[in-house]
């Protein structure tokens, strides 16, 4: 593949032959190709996905179920696009460093900080923020049990902590103390609320069992 | 603050290794790492190459000497949590359980652990130091407590990694891909001194990338672990710690492998150390010969002399609690 | 009264206190363990908090701010800056309408909002508005400032040494040394059989709350709207008015949901200023938030300290002299670095002396930080006592049990509403074992284990003014009406249960409207425990006087008399015949107006007696001998604060308290480097806060309720900073059973421990 010239000057990445615009999109059908193959090696290569600073390009991004298209800037990370270009304010920036885990949302699942994820590093997956724990107006299990327990003070960390737990109990649905303290150790409270943090995830697991049967 | 930067993510090793030579490109595996030093401003990037697309980097396979193939993208998480590297690594789990914390474990990967930019305060601060374009290194006669007591010299810098202490001390071999295509490099010879260059931490040109890390069989009979020291229970890297495998052979030391974290500017093999305990038996006499040969040569600064005595405790403990 | 917060002195109160409410007796809803009235609003993510707001056409402000630790502005460039994408005002010294005296409130204002003289790290340079947050951002780097370097002090010593550089016009001394005396000191220790003596150090510790500083400001003409992240709407409500020159009634400042503040955010900063600055030059709405980074030189500290504590003692461990010299640093402006209160008021002791000396440096500003000053008390006066129990060879409870005052010695000898001291002492020792923790045998193993236990006193318990509002709706509803912030210490839900208690209205039939200056009344900033004993008790007379008038009403239409007559629920009843009774609901008089109001006022505290709450914190610890780790391993806290209000948020905040506790104790610390004076700790990675593994799950709250009817009309004397100040110290004095190594300096940390094995080992 080769770079053609282009008025961006040195250390421009630029492909030839996709507009940047489209590119986002395109590499979806490619992906799928791929994965349909079956091996890596045995199918065409798809082209690099490029972006250009300052230049947004089209996102697909899957946020509690739902298909939001976006423009995002390379740089705009995901805690940045939820915020404030989804509004979704549920899930907060502390530090937006890695860490205090107040950005704490699921992506596939999996417990992560929004904060140090690009969102462009989120294509194809599906992100879940405290708002999508919701069930219509109805708390979720892991969030009853922090009102229940008081797991929490003023608030700001409560967010990262309920998605924490829930990324936690969806791996390891009865944890032990030893296990939660683990498991929440990614996110500061510094209202230090940690015990009622400890008890409201003991709580959520036995909320979200009777909830399952 | 993120700064402005292209973004590319290749979906082949070959266009990786492409857009990684260009100047001004960085690699990006969990971002962890990358995402904090760009916002510190500790290097400047035009564009952030993502490794994520690489489907080659990622995964855990045995290969066919009865080792382990690890991919250089999969997370700390699954290195943690795997139970084959539980049982016959340890080492390398421990180490990888103990790094950064979970959600950051769950993002975080090998490659990335292995390659991570040092934690200095003073590199990450807005301080123009000796690693990045100035002419000293304020840790010389600065805040120095969490810095190296060996290897120092013009660079003060210890290396932040968790597992790769473990894997020097099992003896890993990283593949590294690259222009002139691939090459193999045992972990111990990966990383850089102050000394050699104090502007990198390891052996990567331009261009090149950590792909996998293959660990030869482990062993028969090896205790291995590793033991972290630090100032919070989590989210903090070592002020010292020791990864370690040890086999016990009829009452005697037939292979030792000792190397600690958090004290040198690279994993800091004590080789010497490994020489007193081999063909002995673990008694007293041996544990406190080996562990004053872990000691010896450290050049403490101002405020960090204590770190001898962590080393002496964490080799002292580590050694008394492997059966005899 | 302690020099604490911005509080000073006397204040008028808003109208006449209300009439005498009788002290409660049993409780129907008051002290029951009842999960926060917004826990939905927190946990589903709905909460706005101000840095969540996001408005139509709204514009994005950051600051640029001195990398040196001592500097002068020689020349600012923002040409290159102004060009800059999305870039739309940008602020200096120069612009007009920013020189703006800081701070407007104080009596000599030296400095300006962007002064050019830059006095430490992190002081206002510049600002820029840009259309988003990075585009404001990238603008800062743009803009080329030639600074000319100066000379900098980082300690107390160094800045009082002669021809140190001085950062104010008359010296480095904030002030003279502020010294107490009674009694006399000398005649004490020489009385003394037992005299102790030590040196001990805490280090800096900053607030960083989770949400970061930072304002909204938007302009509606000459009227400002200001959404901030504060303990006090008011307290910013009239800097803002007195910084920006226009009436009161033209600025609202509203603060619903705040993520923290510990009193670092209890007065308006400046950003708040430079964001109302920068909407009313762009016409458009501005957010100032602050980094991450910012909020660790920038928003405060718990400032240094050093003090050095004599004690005397009888045999029998009467105490006969206590002496209390504490030098600190507020940083490069004028806040309070005072510790001695505590030294000179804990204890019964004829013969005090105590000195407090603070001075500037250049280092970021102090602020209040959770209970000022009496955390670094603790550290130092109750590890010395410690240490005279084991010289007199008495058990520490013990000790401390025979030197309990009756009175408030430093507070002119008047007499405690009440003192819990004694029974904090004993009820925490039975929960915690002490016994027979302390009659362990040692193991011999390289971790030991350690029992340690500390006192406390708060020095505040609220007072005027306060003023809140209750209306009853026809339906028998009701709406809460108070000024005061919620600042995670669930202020919305103990309110509601006391109107809850007076009217009988279940807590989901109360509606809320709080912390906004334009619906709301005035009461000091959210800060040293004083949210219960100064609002709760407003509240209480606002039901109470809804109350009355209903009864009144009532009376008339069942035409009994009115002091016959009780509320009971939702109904009226007879207390003579239950049979008569009357639906609130069924009042018409309710019915014609529609609604009830009552204002309630917190009247004055009792003349002639000091309300103080007191606290006694036990701690185990296991550290190892090896390696210097610690680990606090169970903690109990007997808390006199009086009667509380929610069980359940009570114990969440002592929990939060040890917890701060213990970074004080074995994590905190501000590192500023000592060749160019800039803080190399300023994040969450290098200042290290602590996490869920660095806390016990074993954490214990006893509550010490001396069933106080004079403090006030709610019997509570505040938790918030009586829960935080003993921890550090019990902490370091199981650390000292546990190895028999006095750690005098903060954080103990295995740096720390291994240097003192060390010394320990060449001693022999």
């Amino acid at each position: 593949m080769d770079d053609h010239p282009c008025k961006h000057g040195d250390g421009c990445t630029c492909h030839s032959g996709v507009s940047r615009r489209g590119f986002l999109g395109s590499i979806t059908t490619a992906a799928a190709g791929i994965a349909a193959s079956g091996t890596l090696t045995a199918a065409p290569a798809p082209p690099p996905e490029k972006a250009q600073p300052d230049e947004p390009v089209k996102l697909q991004l899957s946020v509690n179920g739902r298909t939001h298209k976006v423009l995002v800037e390379p740089r705009w990370t995901l805690l940045y696009v939820l915020r404030d270009q989804l509004g979704l304010t549920g899930t907060k920036p502390g530090c937006e460093r890695g860490e205090c885990g107040a950005c704490t949302v699921l992506i596939d699942g999996v417990a992560r900080y929004s904060c140090l994820t690009l969102a462009l590093e989120a294509k194809g997956k599906e992100v879940t923020t405290i708002e999508g724990l919701m069930k219509g107006e109805e708390l979720g299990a892991t969030q009853r049990a922090f009102v229940e327990e008081d797991g929490y003070q003023c608030g700001y960390c409560t967010p990262g902590q309920v998605m924490a737990a829930e990324g936690l109990l969806r791996v390891n649905p009865r944890p032990s103390m030893e296990e939660i303290r683990h498991g929440m150790s990614g996110n500061l409270c510094r209202c230090g609320a940690y015990v009622h943090i400890f008890k409201s995830v003991e709580k959520a697991a036995v909320l979200s069992a009777s909830e399952k049967r | 603050m993120l700064p402005n930067f292209a973004y590319v993510r290749p979906s082949t090793l070959v266009d990786a290794v492409k857009e990684l030579a260009k100047p001004g490109a960085a690699a990006h595996a969990g971002g962890t790492d990358l995402i904090g030093c760009l916002r510190d401003g500790v290097f400047d990037t035009k564009s952030v190459v993502s490794l994520t697309a690489l489907k080659e980097l990622h995964g855990v396979s045995a290969t066919p000497d009865g080792g382990l193939r690890i991919g250089a993208l999969t997370t700390l998480a699954e290195i943690a949590r795997h139970p084959e590297i539980a049982k016959l690594y340890p080492a390398l789990a421990q180490g990888a359980a103990s790094a950064a914390s979970p959600q950051l474990r769950n993002q975080g990967t090998l490659g990335g652990n292995i390659c991570q930019r040092p934690r200095c305060w003073y590199f990450r601060g807005d301080f123009d130091c000796a690693r990045k374009n100035g002419e000293f290194c304020y840790a010389e006669n600065g805040e120095n407590r969490y810095h190296a007591i060996f290897g120092g010299e013009t660079c003060h810098i210890v290396h932040p990694s968790d597992t790769a202490p473990a894997l020097v001390a099992l003896e890993a071999v990283a593949t590294v891909a690259g222009p002139n295509g691939k090459r193999k490099v045992p972990l111990g010879k990966f990383f850089v001194l102050p000394a050699v260059d104090h502007k990198r931490e390891n052996v990567l040109a331009k261009g090149e990338i950590l792909t996998e890390v293959v660990l030869p069989k482990a062993p028969e009979g090896a205790r291995g672990g590793y033991r972290k020291m630090r100032v919070r229970g989590v989210w903090d890297f070592a002020l010292a710690g020791l990864a370690y495998s040890v086999v016990v052979k009829g009452g005697k030391v037939e292979r030792a492998r000792l190397v600690l974290s958090g004290v040198a500017p690279i994993p800091w093999r004590v080789a010497e150390a490994e020489k007193v305990l081999t063909g002995k038996a673990l008694d007293a006499a041996t544990v406190k010969a080996a562990v004053e040969a872990a000691v010896a040569g450290a050049k403490p600064l101002a405020e960090n002399a204590y770190k001898i005595d962590l080393v002496r405790a964490v080799v002292e403990e580590v050694l008394t609690a492997i059966p005899k | 009264m302690v020099e604490l917060y911005w509080l000073q002195g006397a204040v008028p109160e808003t109208t006449k206190p209300s009439p005498e409410m009788p002290p409660w007796k049993e409780t129907a809803v008051v002290g029951k363990r009842v999960p926060r009235v917004d826990g939905y609003d927190r946990v589903s993510g709905s909460a706005v908090y101000p840095r969540d707001i996001l408005l139509p056409d709204m514009l994005h402000a950051a600051i640029l701010r001195c990398p040196h630790a001592h500097a002068k502005v020689k020349k600012i460039d923002v040409s290159a800056a102004e060009k800059m994408p999305g870039v739309r005002a940008i602020l200096t010294a120069q612009s007009p309408g920013a020189d703006i005296p800081w701070f407007p409130r104080r009596d000599k204002p030296s400095t300006s909002i962007f002064d050019q003289h830059l006095r430490c790290e992190g002081d206002e340079v510049a600002a820029v508005a840009a259309d988003t947050l990075l585009q404001a951002q990238d603008a800062l780097k743009a803009i080329k400032v030639q600074y000319e370097e100066l000379p900098f002090v980082l300690s107390v010593e160094e800045a009082l040494k002669e021809g140190a550089p001085v950062l104010h016009e008359g010296g480095n001394r904030v002030a003279p040394p502020a010294v107490y005396e009674r009694g006399d000191l000398k005649k004490g220790l020489s009385e003394a059989d037992a005299v102790v003596e030590r040196t001990y150090t805490t280090a800096c510790e900053i607030h960083v709350p989770m949400e970061v500083h930072g304002s909204v400001a938007k302009w509606d003409g000459n009227r400002l709207t200001v959404w901030d992240s504060t303990q006090g709407v008011f307290a910013v409500h009239e800097t803002v008015a007195e910084a920006l020159k226009i009436p009161m009634a033209n600025v609202r400042v509203i603060g619903h949901y705040m993520g923290g503040g510990f009193g670092s955010k209890l007065e308006c900063g400046k950003y708040t200023i430079i964001a109302a600055l920068l909407a009313k030059v762009t016409a458009r709405p501005v957010k100032l938030f602050l980094t991450r980074e910012e909020t660790f030189t920038m928003t405060g500290n718990r400032p240094p300290n050093k003090m050095s504590v004599r004690l005397g003692a009888k045999k029998d461990g009467t105490l006969t002299a206590i002496e209390f010299l504490s030098t600190g640093t507020g940083g490069a402006y004028p806040a309070s670095a005072t510790t001695s209160f505590m030294a000179t008021d804990l204890y019964l002791c004829p013969n005090v002396k105590s000195s407090d000396e603070n001075v500037f440096t250049n280092a970021g500003r102090a602020r209040p930080f959770r209970a000022p000053g009496f955390p670094q008390c603790a550290w130092a006066l109750e590890q010395a006592m410690d240490e005279l129990a084991a010289r007199l060879g008495m058990d520490p409870v013990e000790l401390r049990l025979k030197n309990i005052p009756k009175t408030s010695q430093r507070r002119g000898n008047q007499p405690y509403t009440s003192t819990g001291l004694a029974d904090c002492l004993r009820e925490g020792a039975k929960a915690f074992g002490w016994n027979e923790a302390r009659a362990r045998k040692k193991p011999d193993g390289p971790v030991k284990k350690g029992f340690g236990v500390a006192a406390s006193l708060w020095g505040y318990a609220g007072g005027p003014p306060s003023t809140v509002i209750v209306k009853l709706f026809s339906d028998g509803s009701v709406n809460l009406n108070m000024g005061a912030a919620d600042i995670g210490t669930g202020t919305k839900t103990f309110m509601s249960m006391i109107v809850s208690e007076e009217l009988g209205v279940p807590l989901e039939k109360i509606q809320i409207e709080h912390a906004d200056t334009g619906t709301t009344q005035y009461t000091a900033p959210s800060g040293g425990s004083k949210t219960v004993p100064s609002d709760g008790p407003a509240a209480r007379a606002a039901a109470w006087e809804v109350k009355k008038k209903l009864l009144a009403l009532a009376a008339e239409e069942m035409k009994l008399p009115v002091e016959e007559l009780m509320l009971s629920g939702a109904e009226i009843v007879s207390t003579k015949d239950s049979t008569k009774k009357l639906a609130v609901k069924a009042v018409k008089g309710l019915e014609r107006q529609q609604v009830l109001v009552g204002v309630g006022t917190r009247g004055p505290n009792p003349e002639g007696k000091i309300v103080t709450p007191f606290a006694v914190h036990f701690a185990e610890v296991e550290v190892d001998e090896r390696t210097g780790e610690v680990r606090v391993t169970r903690l109990v806290a007997a808390q006199d604060s009086g009667r509380p209000m929610n069980r359940l948020t009570y114990d969440c905040q002592v929990f939060g308290g040890l917890v701060m506790g213990i970074g004080l104790a074995r994590t905190e610390e501000r590192v500023l480097d000592r060749q160019t004076g800039k803080m190399v700790n300023a994040n969450w990675h290098d200042y290290k806060i602590p996490t869920a593994l660095d806390v016990p799950v074993d954490q214990k709250v006893v509550a010490v309720d001396p069933g106080d009817t004079e403090c006030n009309a709610t019997g509570a004397k505040g938790i918030g900073e009586p829960a935080t100040i003993a921890t550090a110290a019990a902490i370091a004095n199981a650390v000292a059973d546990a190895v028999g190594v006095r750690v005098v300096d903060s954080p103990i940390t295995p740096i720390r421990m291994s240097q003192l094995f060390r010394e320990r080992q060449k001693k022999g």
